[in-house]
């Protein structure tokens, strides 16, 4: 089989909370035990509710969390490019080579291309800062850089590449600036690039479009995608294999097709009939039930208050991971019978 | 947007009429204006002049005659809507009268005191950007670290204690008052200025300026210290500084190349006021520092009621800072392009 470019293990990642009027504080594990792989040219979903722990996921992996008030509590993150050795893992790096990796082999494109952009620095200046910084030996000239970031901006479907070089990020259509951001994540060319709901902010007829084009760079460039989406519509089009997270846990992983058509985690099942089945948009829907507060976690399973298979045993233990199938992994006390 | 300017520009002399018609219309209504200040002078002189006892026949002595010239003499025969109408006429003509006091033309004596000001006001300002810009920055990088916490204690205190008792703790302490003798008590200047060089003239002024300097700015450390260190710290916590971070830059690059630019606009937003250091002073460091200088002037003006320098010292702040204010816009519009006047 082939080698991961990303192998994500145990991954944890808690904050600190301070105690709100009188009651005592403690510690959200908004990531709790988190492992996944993602491989060289595959498109790997990350799908649950908001507020699951996907953003703090994707940020950790490049040590992008402000600490305090995020605790990196243990894990490892695995980079291996070109499937080479010796493998570094990202958390142990020094920090010079961790921010060289930065942009150049891993990009994070993010939500809300607005407020994601610096609002008094032209685009073409802020896509082309991602090549100065990372020119190894010898600097390329202010020409070099603004005929590459032309290019990009043209690659990514910019009808006037030389206007929105020019612009400043308010100056564009929101659509616009998530192609701007989408060619600042990809002028270095990297590896992997982590897009965390990267069309979310968007209208439908643009998250279309936006999605299209991820998926058309995707496989051009050969790249890995690390999407990020509380939309499972756009998993089932752009998506290879998934990952289903609540609670700051994976609680199923499988190939896209294989989620789709058997789905185990009864949270998986909820996710899925809350589609609406004549939406072509898979918003989810709430499953009826409470959120345990992350603070005072339930000892077994964290689904228990709202499943509705629950049985005796979830209470007490939180299930542990079993490959149901080739690939597609579960935890839940189903699968232990 | 040129239009907006164009328009910004025109208001200004309307506004002018407000501010001096109101104040004119004030003045007049406080007592112990130059008339009554002249009557009083004459009966002055004919107390000392006669006698004691004569003090019943002096009251006629003034007659109405020579009551209407006096008040001809400074114009105030006339309807007071009038004589502001005569003045403002004048000032148009750049004509701001006369003082009663120096009885010299008010432009000349506004002018006397201007390199004053404007070496303190220029020193001033520059002092305290050069001060307050970088300890904003590095407050709001060392956010809640003990570093922040005594520098927010030094600008209090500055903040805080009044000028004059800090004034007068300087003299008492550096200025030969009862302990060292670092720098001279009074004045602008040392006796022997002219016999100086070039750099021992200005070594001299700043000899004689940095007590009343740290007087006149310290003050002003924590307001502009505290805009510059929250403004910084408010841009830090946005996404594109993240981004910035997601792209490969060290922090220092993200707060230098892209927060700082932001975290300023707020700050550039007061630049146009820069230009009211012309008239900058402060009566009461003056005083206590024997300078002669604007404070003192305009606090003469109404104690003296000397209306012309009163008045004409308001026109002169009044326009430099509405025209500051164009200039503060017009500098927004450089610094943030999201800014667009219409
Ligand atoms: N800066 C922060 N400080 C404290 N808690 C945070 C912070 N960022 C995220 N969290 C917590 O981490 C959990 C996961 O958040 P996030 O990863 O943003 O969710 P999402 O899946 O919607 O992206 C949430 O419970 C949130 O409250
Ligand atoms: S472990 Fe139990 S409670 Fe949890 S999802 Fe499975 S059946 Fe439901
Ligand atoms: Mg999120």
């Amino acid at each position: 089989m082939e080698t991961a470019l990303l192998e994500v293990k145990n991954l944890a990642v808690h904050f600190q909370t301070p105690g709100s009027s009188g009651g005592p504080g403690g510690v959200n594990k908004a990531v709790d035990g988190v492992s996944f792989q993602v491989f060289p040219g595959e498109t790997f979903g990350l799908v649950g509710e908001s507020g699951c722990g996907k953003s703090v996921t994707a940020l950790s992996l490049l040590k992008l969390l402000p600490t305090p008030p995020a605790i990196l509590a243990g894990g490892e993150v695995i980079y291996r490019p070109e499937g080479r050795r010796p493998e570094k893992d990202l958390w142990q790096l020094d920090h010079e080579d961790l921010i060289k990796l930065r942009g150049k082999e891993i990009s994070l494109i993010f939500q809300e291309p607005m407020t994601s952009l610096n609002p008094v620095m032209k685009i073409g200046r802020q896509i082309g800062e991602v090549l100065r910084i990372h020119s190894a030996e010898k600097a390329p000239t202010p020409e070099e850089i603004r005929r590459e970031v032309l290019a990009m901006l043209d690659r990514v479907g910019i009808h006037h590449p030389e206007r929105a070089y020019e612009a400043y990020p308010h100056e564009l259509s929101g659509g616009m600036r998530q192609r701007a951001m989408i060619a600042m994540a990809l002028i270095c060319q990297p590896k992997l690039v982590i897009a965390d709901e990267p069309t979310t902010a968007l209208d439908v007829t643009i998250q279309a479009q936006i999605l299209e084009l991820l998926k058309e760079l995707q496989i051009s460039y050969h790249l890995s995608l690390l999407l990020i989406t509380h939309n499972l519509g756009i998993i089932a089009e752009t998506a290879h294999r998934v990952a289903v997270m609540y609670m700051g846990r994976i609680v199923e992983l499988a190939p896209v097709k294989e989620l789709f058509h058997n789905p185990l985690h009864p949270y998986t099942l909820g996710l899925l009939s809350s589609i609406p089945r004549l939406d072509r948009e898979g918003e989810l829907k709430a499953i009826p039930g409470m959120v345990p507060n992350p603070l005072h976690l339930p000892a077994g399973c964290y689904f228990a208050p709202r499943c509705p298979r629950v049985m005796e045993v979830c209470h007490k233990e939180y299930p542990l991971p079993r490959e149901a199938a080739p690939g597609h992994t579960v935890a839940c006390w189903l699968q232990e019978k | 947007m040129w239009a907006y300017f164009l328009k910004r520009t025109f208001l200004i002399l309307p506004t002018l009429i407000g501010i001096t018609l109101v104040s004119f219309l004030i003045m007049q209504m406080v007592p112990g204006g130059p008339v009554e200040q002249a009557l009083q002078r004459m009966k002055m002189a004919a107390q000392s002049e006669g006698g004691p006892g004569f003090g019943g026949a002096l009251q006629t002595a003034i007659t109405s005659a020579e009551l209407e010239n006096i008040k001809k003499y400074y114009g105030f025969d006339q309807p007071v809507l009038t004589r502001y109408f005569r003045w403002f006429k004048n000032l148009l003509r750049f004509d701001l009268g006369t003082s009663y006091t120096y009885e010299k033309p008010v432009l000349e004596v506004i002018a006397s005191r201007i390199p004053v000001s404007l070496t303190f006001g220029i020193t001033g300002l520059f002092l305290t950007y050069l001060v307050c810009i970088p300890l904003g920055i590095k407050k709001a990088l060392k956010h809640g670290e003990a570093y922040d916490h005594w520098t927010s204690l030094l600008v209090f205190l500055g903040y805080s204690i009044p000028a004059f008792a800090l004034g007068v703790l300087l003299i008492v302490f550096l200025a030969g008052g009862s302990f060292l003798a670092l720098f001279p008590t009074s004045g602008f200047i040392s006796d022997d200025f002219e016999s100086l060089t070039f750099l021992g003239k200005v070594l001299d002024i700043l000899h004689h300026m940095f007590l009343p300097l740290v007087c006149y700015t310290i003050g002003g450390f924590a307001t502009l210290t505290l805009l510059m260190k929250n403004s910084l710290m408010e841009e830090l916590n946005k996404d594109y500084i993240r981004t910035a971070l997601a792209k490969g830059l060290t922090y220092r690059q993200a707060v230098f190349r892209h927060g700082l630019r932001n975290a300023l606009i707020p700050i550039a937003t007061n630049i146009g006021m820069i230009i009211g250091v012309i008239l900058s002073g402060s009566f009461l460091i003056e005083t206590i520092f024997t300078i002669d200088g604007m404070g003192l002037l305009g606090y003469q003006s109404i104690v003296n009621r000397d209306y012309p320098v009163a008045l004409g010292l308001l026109v002169i702040s009044s326009l430099l800072m509405l025209v500051g204010r164009i200039i503060s816009d017009f500098c927004l519009v450089l610094v943030d392009p999201r800014i667009r006047f219409r």
